[in-house]
């Protein structure tokens, strides 16, 4: 298993019962499958708020499996890789049903390094773990040297950094003829000084840290690997940055004028009334007061439909969460434009096909009739779009 | 439709762009405005004294503050000056400068600062676009900018294979130039060589619309100063003039997938391209523009209006992407820049359009910058359902 930022893939599964959150899992029962390249395969149980996390060979029946490389995964995780350019470039991909695998955003708590406090034998690894990404190669540009690091006590060791042609590279041990070898008598100063707690010159000038060979080099440290920051955030932030939350929630009423109300008047009565041009002869659906191309009244009114044949169907994988009532709705959805019997051209009705036909909805053109369908009426009529639920297909 | 000659000439005298990128909590909306303001100031050579009128534009309800430009007064440097404000949804960023450039040619002003902002990150931007539609029907039933009709469109006419190939090497190529842009949102590095496997693996959003097809939400700033022809002659070394602009507008189109070829439906960019090619006489657009910033929210889109936008016909504008004419180094280079698939900061994409048309004619685009010299661009602006806004950009007053 390798650890990216000191974190494992099996770390942000065996997180998870704690970083569950029932309430994001509300109405959720499925399976979902991750598949992370090189480290294993491991699926997620959730039904009526519970979750169960194994690790597993076999992901049969899971709605959507994801797939990615260790370091994507635990980078998108930790806030390290950003998900949706992950996403989008393809490094992440999910096979399946990619709507419900959206869902397992809304069921954890963000995961944070596990470890809420670090021993000194944890930073010294920490430290020397991100030495090599902490290199400045323009520092000192051309620098030919080999850095040992002696850090005493129990928690302590032996380091060497082998800095050549704008390249470092850390090995364990003194190093064959160091330039400059730091020693420092207790690896608790050294952790200090590095987390800028308490300053070399303090531990050189009281005799608890020396330097052998190059001087100059040692105390060039500081530029030459950029400065070490503790995985766990503690103090100040560098500023003062805070995100305000905010929901607006607004009730609105609008009238609809009287052509409008007469349109949607109609859809009480199970009927689909609408006006159509003088001039081009265009139907308008829904009705309109005026044709906006010939700029007249349109004050023919005509019932057509209610059945028809569907000309396109938008198939919607995805669906962004509604403004009107937060909710999402469930996908694969169809949003069908009909050409209603009794219109022509483009004046097609838009409405929502019943979800489980979705896929056997043709669309239609001159050459070819679309997919005959039929309104399914709500028993409670109130003169909106939704007095009709949706269209079926007309068997 | 009556349409005059300017009264006196308009140049761009200065240009600046924050970073686009997905947030930008480190600032907020002042400050990041600022930022492109202080360096289009920087561009062009002058101070707020200079500046007689700025207009402001955005997305009206993205970010839900129903003034900005009055908070934004401490970051734009308006106070006490003549401030309009504008929104058209998609196209205002386009609108901004249209409306900059016919106040300066009337002669009310001299120097007009237009700015264009979005932070898609505070708001709800799906929530601000179903707005849009009509209250008492379409809001039920649209949610956001996502449609596949497009693909479907082109599939219909070419075939499945090669339309899909076309639109995803159209991403790659926005790609290509993306990352040539340190400004641009998303670059990702992608090859041509992953075409096909990007094809089978990046996720449906509706129908054959994938999610690398489509545009980022982001966050930035894009501010043009405009000056008279007396002016940007005194301020500056090299201004770009505008030539001409035009905006078709039409009432929402949510009932337009007749699919009937008798009734064929009127295209604004189609309309609005042909209406100003005729009146400045340019006869083959291909020929004539050296580089063409297009609002190309999807790859799907952004196919299909090549043809639109150039007047072609038959499958020309496929061949165009194919071909790789349409890259940095080709016939006709379009996007530079990475265009809207790259950054949308929506409030102002249209106005990075102009900004980045213009830099091409400048010869200030860096990287991206084209390698044959540039003359004539063009610049679009797109808004939904669908209307247009095309402004023309020119190196030398000849015309």
């Amino acid at each position: 298993m390798s650890e990216y930022w000191g974190i494992k893939v099996e770390d942000i599964f065996n997180t998870m019962p704690e970083r569950f959150r029932p309430e994001g899992a509300k109405g959720v029962n499925a399976c979902f499958g991750y598949d992370i390249k090189g480290e294993g395969k491991w699926k997620l149980t959730v039904a009526n708020e519970t979750l169960k996390v194994e690790k597993t060979g076999d992901l049969t029946g899971c709605v959507s499996v994801m797939l990615a490389d260790g370091e994507t995964f635990v980078g998108v995780n930790t806030g390290k890789v950003d998900g949706v350019s992950a996403f989008t470039s393809g490094r992440v991909t999910v096979e399946g049903d990619f709507s419900a695998f959206g869902k397992t955003a809304k069921m954890f708590k963000k995961y944070v390094n596990g470890k809420k406090e670090m021993s000194t034998r944890d930073y010294i690894l920490d430290m020397f773990g991100t030495l090599v990404s902490r290199f400045q190669p323009n520092a000192i540009p051309g620098l030919d040297a080999k850095v040992c690091y002696d850090i005493g006590g129990n928690d302590g060791g032996v380091w060497t950094a082998i800095i050549k042609e704008g390249k470092c590279e850390l090995v364990e041990g003194k190093a064959d003829r160091p330039t400059t070898i730091l020693h420092v008598n207790e690896a608790k100063d050294w952790v200090d000084v590095m987390l800028g707690k308490s300053d070399p010159f303090t531990l050189l000038s009281a005799g608890r840290a020396s330097i052998e060979g190059e001087t100059q080099i040692a105390l060039k440290l500081g530029e030459i690997f950029a400065k070490y920051k503790s995985p766990i955030p503690e103090g100040e932030p560098e500023q003062e940055l805070i995100a305000l939350k905010k929901v607006i929630s607004v009730n609105q009423r609008f009238a609809t004028g009287p052509v409008m109300g007469k349109f949607l008047n109609a859809l009480k009565e199970k009927k689909i009334y609408t006006n159509k041009c003088p001039k081009c002869g265009r139907i308008h659906l829904p009705a309109r007061e005026v044709c906006a191309e010939c700029r007249v009244r349109a004050d023919e009114w005509l019932e057509v439909g209610p059945k028809g044949q569907v000309r396109y169907m938008e198939y919607v994988y995805y669906s962004s969460p509604d403004p009107l009532t937060g909710e999402t709705r469930e996908t694969p959805y169809g949003m069908v434009n009909i050409l209603l019997d009794g219109c022509k051209g483009n004046d097609t009705f838009a409405h929502l096909i019943r979800r489980d036909q979705i896929d056997k909805i043709k669309g239609g053109n001159n050459e070819v009739a679309g997919t005959r369908v039929r309104p399914v009426w709500n028993e409670h009529r109130v003169g909106s779009i939704f007095d009709i639920k949706y269209f079926e297909i007309d068997e | 439709m009556t349409h005059r000659k300017k009264n006196r000439n308009v140049g761009i005298i200065g240009i600046g762009q924050t970073k686009y990128s997905s947030h930008r909590e480190d600032v907020n909306q002042p400050e990041m405005i600022h930022e492109a303001v202080e360096a289009a100031l920087k561009d062009a050579g002058i101070t707020m004294k200079d500046v007689d009128c700025v207009v402001h534009g955005n997305m009206e309800l993205f970010e839900m503050i129903h003034q900005p430009d009055l908070w934004h007064t401490i970051g734009t440097g308006a106070c006490g000056k003549d401030c309009i404000r504008i929104t058209t949804g998609g196209t205002v960023g386009a609108t901004i400068s249209c409306a900059a450039d016919n106040l300066i040619a009337s002669g009310m002003y001299d120097i007009v600062m237009a700015i264009g902002f979005e932070k898609l990150q505070e708001g709800h931007t799906t929530g601000g676009i179903t707005n849009m539609a009509d209250a008492l029907w379409f809001r039920n039933l649209q949610t956001g900018a996502l449609t596949g009709s497009k693909a479907y469109d082109v599939i219909r006419e070419f075939g499945e294979e090669r339309a899909k190939r076309v639109s995803m090497k159209y991403r790659i190529i926005m790609d290509k130039h993306a990352m040539r842009n340190p400004k641009a949102h998303r670059a990702f590095g992608l090859e041509f060589e992953q075409m096909d496997n990007l094809i089978k693996t990046s996720p449906k959003l509706v129908g054959d619309l994938k999610l690398i097809e489509m545009c980022s939400q982001s966050d930035g700033a894009c501010v043009v100063i405009y000056a008279c022809e007396k002016k940007a002659k005194q301020l500056s070394k090299n201004p770009v003039w505008i030539r001409d602009h035009i905006t078709v507008h039409r009432e929402e189109v949510f009932v337009m997938f007749g699919y009937d070829e008798k009734y064929p439906f009127p295209m604004t960019h189609r309309f609005a391209a042909e209406q100003l090619y005729k009146r400045n006489g340019i006869d083959s657009p291909v020929e004539y523009f050296d580089v063409f910033e297009m609002y190309d929210p999807a790859s799907w889109w952004a196919v299909d209006w090549i043809r639109d936008f150039f007047q072609l016909k038959g499958d020309e504008h496929l061949k165009l992407v194919e071909n790789e004419e349409i890259m940095i180094g080709g016939k006709m280079p379009i996007n530079p820049s990475g265009g809207v698939i790259a950054s949308n900061p929506i409030g102002a994409t249209a106005l990075v359009r102009i900004a980045e048309a213009a830099l091409q004619i400048r010869g200030d685009a860096g990287d991206h910058q084209i390698p044959t010299p540039v003359s004539h661009a063009l610049a679009s602006g797109f808004g939904g359902t669908m209307w247009t806004v095309l402004t023309m950009l020119e190196k030398e007053l000849n015309w």
